[in-house]
């Protein structure tokens, strides 16, 4: 017996293709091998894997022979095959994996002990976890905090073998075997690698999230993330900056009809409308914080909304006085001043509006001024200069807020109005705070003090707002006004807000809010204002 | 067909058919009907509209279905509904047209299919519309709809801005393709122009509503208080959203005004506010409803379109004394006759050939007369067209509320805020008239938006063949 095996290991290193061939033949005949042979066998085999096949046409047959002949050698050979795995190179590397897979649960725990005890040794490590990759039993699982720490190394070869060993498990286990945690924390670290300075890394990455993604193991968010991410490798995204890696681009482009298939949510354009705080200003006057994600990720200043509170109600333009845009929050004033207005004040936190539309109207007039700027706000008009004038500021231009109100008590919105201006200055009807008298008075102590002031803007009570146009008509200083005109769909469909400028009628929702104060005809807003006094007083009664 | 029916029919010869009186659709009496807003026409009785069906001679070359934009095949479904068979005719006419019940009504069928009838002729012209309006009231009473087999999604996404006539159009038609559609709409509730504009009495809500659920039924997605262009742009449903295409159906904007002293007086509404107030946001429920209508004793409609009909008749079934004022004459009337007729049956004062000059305004700006110019047409000039000529001769009356009904020019939001979707000099939105492709590549547009103020049929025409070119443009 000996003498027979002795002979074959002979022919299976001869450099002759036949007698390697016939040398297989025999391997495949024998039976009642013992231990020790298999193993002498096996190390033999193996070094068939090593073998240069560049001009011996046969040889990439003869290794896949070999590697056949090892898997009938069952776990015994299992300690030999890793030890030698460890040290193989690329293309042994997969022979040896694949005969050590076969084995199944068997291979798992001496493949675990010899990583633990190469740690250090990254070049092993690779090589163990391509083996991971031909694996299809559950047990494999045991060794995926392994492959996701190693998916995570910086030597890249280590790396994308991992991802795609995870890939491979993905694909070949059930989908049912990888709890909530697990899912997740594959697809974050194959994500993250997307971004790998590597495009082999970002390939193998973009293939395994491909394959999560097929076996059913993402979220909706994780799938419309992914999708985000796809588009943006080969391009979609109108960006210009695809992936240079055509393989990169190939595998998004593969798996990208396949993300398009999941129903279309229309859930994340839902706002809630939330009142998310509430707070007094004064009396009858509440400041909002109201949950609106959408309309915070576009609103600009000058810009406005429009509520509809309940089923029943009618639709009421209010200027926006802040929002955040990573909270997704807006922030409104409103002010009991009609029956829809009394019923808003009434809700409280965590109510929520029936509708909100937005943003509306143009952008107000924001660019950098060499001279002043003064921002006026009177009544609830305060807390809509805020942003803009903000963006005046950041835009490098001196800013002077004005606030005017009947007494100290109605002043609203004074410390975020001096957070956004360089100065603030505070007038009161009966002198209860700062200057005594109206906006205008300040104004005209501005213009007095300052050097040169270029920009005025005034959103308040309309006869405010005349006043501050008639004064800074004759002096020629660009003002501009904020129309709160009567409104119905606020979109320019019904006319309802149409105000004269120069002469020339205007729909201030649609070409507005903001005017050029001196070509406003206040008077026919004044009046149009008055539309609807009667009906007013008739909803109020039954309130 | 099944043999029996088939016989049934050649029992009637053409010259049996055309000796068929024309069924009057019956009618609330006016006195009645201006007292509410109940649909005014009741609809054909069985009887009625299988006689009806009858005086089709179903000719083999048939101009209805060429008349008609949408091209129903309108003998089918005639020659269905004389054999009794309801439920078959109101899929036929399904089968190019899913708004039936609503086509039926609001539908300028003289201008169309009837126009062209051949039995119109000699006599009164088939009553298509009526007959439509009957297959379709049949499928909604008996809930014979079947919900069409929607094939495997394609994993296309379409954005549909507009949830009017020629976006709800454009969505089915998608939809039943196996896209994805999402209809985005600026109001809190889909209908566009069908639930602002149209009145209750010539479109009751239900069959909107009706429609719209049967939508969502095959699996159309509609988000509402999404201003297309503000909220989120053009851009950022092609990139960001995902969508491989967008269609825009963003209807009319900007109402035409008229250039005259007065015209910003409280009082002037144009159509869409006055008509808005009232049907979308319920004025006529007022204060139940909160939306405010300022509205008179002295009514004056200014125009004599179908929705200056819609206006007058609103405006008188809410107690005013009210008037039509139009620069030329009744002939010239550009309303749908059935219109003309069932308003001239409601109580209203007409003024032909009155072209108002000026509002006049007492001192709280509320509007108090209307002065205008007395009329007279020309000898039809070189295009055929009698125009209107001043005459010098003016004459004032009373009225405490004016109603603008002179059209509209397009919704400017999406051309403003798309540099890439190119408009004409009077903001219609420029499309290739082909596959209503605009200027932007994955746009598309149809309806109020590209013709600037048309019919429900027609935009529903432009948007079947907004949505072929769509699919197309999508599988590619």
């Amino acid at each position: 017996m000996q003498k027979i095996i002795d002979t074959i290991i002979n022919k299976l290193k001869s450099e002759d293709e036949e007698l390697i061939s016939l040398a297989l033949d025999e391997v495949e005949q024998l039976s009642d091998i013992t231990d020790d042979d298999k193993i002498a066998l096996a190390s033999t085999l193996t070094l068939l894997f090593y073998r240069d096949h560049v001009g011996m046409s046969e040889m990439i047959s003869l290794a896949n022979r070999a590697e056949k002949q090892i898997t009938r050698f069952g776990s015994v050979v299992i300690p030999f095959l890793i030890d030698e795995l460890v040290n193989a190179d690329a293309e042994s590397c997969a022979h040896l994996g694949r005969a050590i897979a076969v084995n199944g649960a068997d291979a798992i725990a001496p493949l675990l002990d010899v990583w633990n005890k190469k740690r250090a040794d990254q070049y092993a490590l690779i090589n163990l976890t391509q083996a991971l990759a031909y694996f299809r039993i559950p047990e494999v699982l045991q060794t995926l905090p392994e492959i996701l720490g190693a998916a995570e190394s910086d030597n890249y070869q280590l790396s994308s073998n991992a991802i795609n060993a995870m890939g491979k498990l993905v694909a070949r286990l059930d989908s049912n075997l990888f709890d909530e945690v697990l899912r997740q924390q594959m697809f974050d670290i194959s994500f993250a690698r997307l971004c790998d300075s590597r495009s082999l890394v970002r390939m193998q990455a973009a293939r395994t999230l491909g394959k999560l993604m097929e076996k059913g193991l993402l979220t909706n968010t994780q799938k419309e993330r992914l999708r985000t991410a796809y588009r943006a490798i080969v391009g979609q995204d109108g960006c210009n900056d695809w992936d240079d890696a055509y393989i990169v681009r190939h595998e998004a482009k593969c798996y990208l009809p396949l993300l398009k298939t999941t129903p279309t949510s229309v859930a994340h354009y839902q706002q809630s409308f939330k009142i998310i705080s509430k707070r007094a200003l004064c009396p009858d006057t509440f400041h909002y914080v109201i949950e609106a994600p959408l309309i915070a990720r576009k609103l600009q200043a000058g810009q406005f909304i429009i509520i509809r509170p309940h089923e029943l109600s009618e639709r009421i333009p209010l200027s926006i006085c802040g929002w955040d845009r990573d909270e997704g929050q807006i922030e409104v004033v409103i002010m009991s001043a009609g029956k829809t207005t009394i019923q808003m004040n009434e809700m409280e936190v965590g109510d929520c509006f029936k509708d909100i539309v937005g943003p509306l109207g143009e952008r107000s007039h924001v660019r950098h001024y060499r001279g002043t700027c003064v921002v006026i706000g009177g009544g609830f008009g305060t807390g809509a200069i805020i942003p803009t004038a903000r963006d005046l500021k950041a835009l490098g231009s001196r800013v002077i807020g004005v606030v005017g109100a009947r007494s100290k008590d109605l002043l609203i919105m004074i410390d975020e109005l001096e957070a956004a201006c360089d100065e603030v200055i505070l007038t009161t009807n009966d002198g209860s705070a700062g200057i005594q008298g109206f906006v205008t008075h300040a104004l005209e102590q501005i213009i007095k003090d300052e050097k040169r002031v270029s920009h005025v803007l005034a959103i308040g009570p309309v006869p405010m707002m005349q006043a501050v146009c008639e004064l800074t008509r004759p002096i020629g200083i660009e003002t501009m006004v904020s129309l709160n005109a009567l409104m119905v769909d606020g979109t320019g469909m019904c006319g309802a807000c149409r105000v004269s400028i120069d002469g020339k009628t205007k729909f201030a929702c649609f070409h507005g809010p903001d005017f050029d104060g001196h070509k406003v005809d206040f008077d026919q807003l004044t009046k149009r204002q008055k539309m609807f006094v009667a009906e007013e007083k008739q909803a109020l009664e039954i309130l | 067909m099944p043999g029996k029916s088939a016989k049934k029919r050649s029992e009637l010869s053409n010259k049996e058919r055309m000796a068929l009186s024309f069924q009057e659709m019956p009618l609330i009496a006016p006195e009645e009907r201006i007292k509410n807003f109940e649909e005014v026409p009741i609809g054909y009785s069985l009887e009625e509209a299988i006689t009806e069906a009858k005086r089709c001679i179903q000719c083999k070359k048939p101009d209805c279905v060429d008349g008609c934009p949408v091209g129903i095949d309108i003998p089918a479904f005639i020659k269905l509904i004389e054999n009794g068979d309801m439920a078959e005719a109101a899929k036929k006419i399904r089968e190019k047209n899913f708004l039936p019940a609503a086509c039926g009504r609001v539908c300028p069928q003289d201008k169309q299919c009837q126009a062209v009838c051949v039995v119109g002729k000699k006599k009164e012209p088939v009553g298509i519309g009526n007959l439509e309006r009957y297959a379709a009231d049949y499928e909604r009473q008996h809930n014979t709809l079947e919900l069409p087999e929607i094939p495997p999604s394609t994993g296309k996404r379409i954005a549909i801005v507009g949830a009017g006539p020629a976006g709800l159009t454009c969505a089915y038609e998608l939809c039943i393709r196996g896209h994805e559609v999402v209809v985005f709409e600026a109001f809190h509730r889909a209908g566009g122009v069908l639930v602002y504009g149209i009145p209750r009495f010539r479109l009751p809500m239900d069959i909107i509503d009706e429609d719209i659920e049967f939508l969502e039924k095959i699996g159309v997605k509609f988000v509402y208080n999404m201003i297309i262009g503000k909220i989120l742009s053009l851009d950022d449903l092609l990139e960001q959203e995902g969508f491989d295409a967008v269609f825009v159906a963003s209807g009319a904007g900007l109402p035409k005004m008229l250039d005259i002293p007065g015209v910003n007086a409280n009082g002037v509404y144009s159509a869409n506010e006055y008509l808005t107030r009232i049907y979308l946001m319920q004025a006529d429920k007022f204060p139940e409803y909160s939306t405010p209508l300022y509205q008179g004793k002295k009514v004056a409609v200014i125009g004599a379109g179908n929705t200056a009909m819609d206006v007058l008749r609103t405006a008188k079934r809410l107690g005013a004394e009210t008037t039509c004022y139009y620069r030329r004459s009744r002939d010239e009337a550009p309303a749908r006759t059935e219109e003309l007729e069932h308003a001239e049956q409601e109580f209203l004062n007409w003024h032909w050939l009155a072209n108002p000059v000026e509002f006049i305004v007492d001192e709280d700006n509320f509007v108090k007369q209307i002065r205008c110019e007395k009329m007279e047409l020309s000898d039809p000039d070189t295009s055929g067209r009698r125009k209107p000529l001043p005459t010098g001769k003016f004459f004032t009356e009373d009225v405490d509320t004016v109603v603008l009904s002179l059209g509209c020019d397009v919704n400017p939001m999406i051309p403003a805020t798309d540099k890439g979707v190119k408009t004409n000099k009077w903001g219609i939105i420029i499309v290739d008239e082909e596959n209503c492709q605009t200027t932007k590549r994955g746009v598309f547009a149809g309806g109020d938006a590209i013709t600037g103020g048309a019919t429900v049929i027609l935009a529903m025409g432009q948007a079947k063949t907004a949505a072929q070119a769509i699919d197309q443009y999508v599988r590619n």
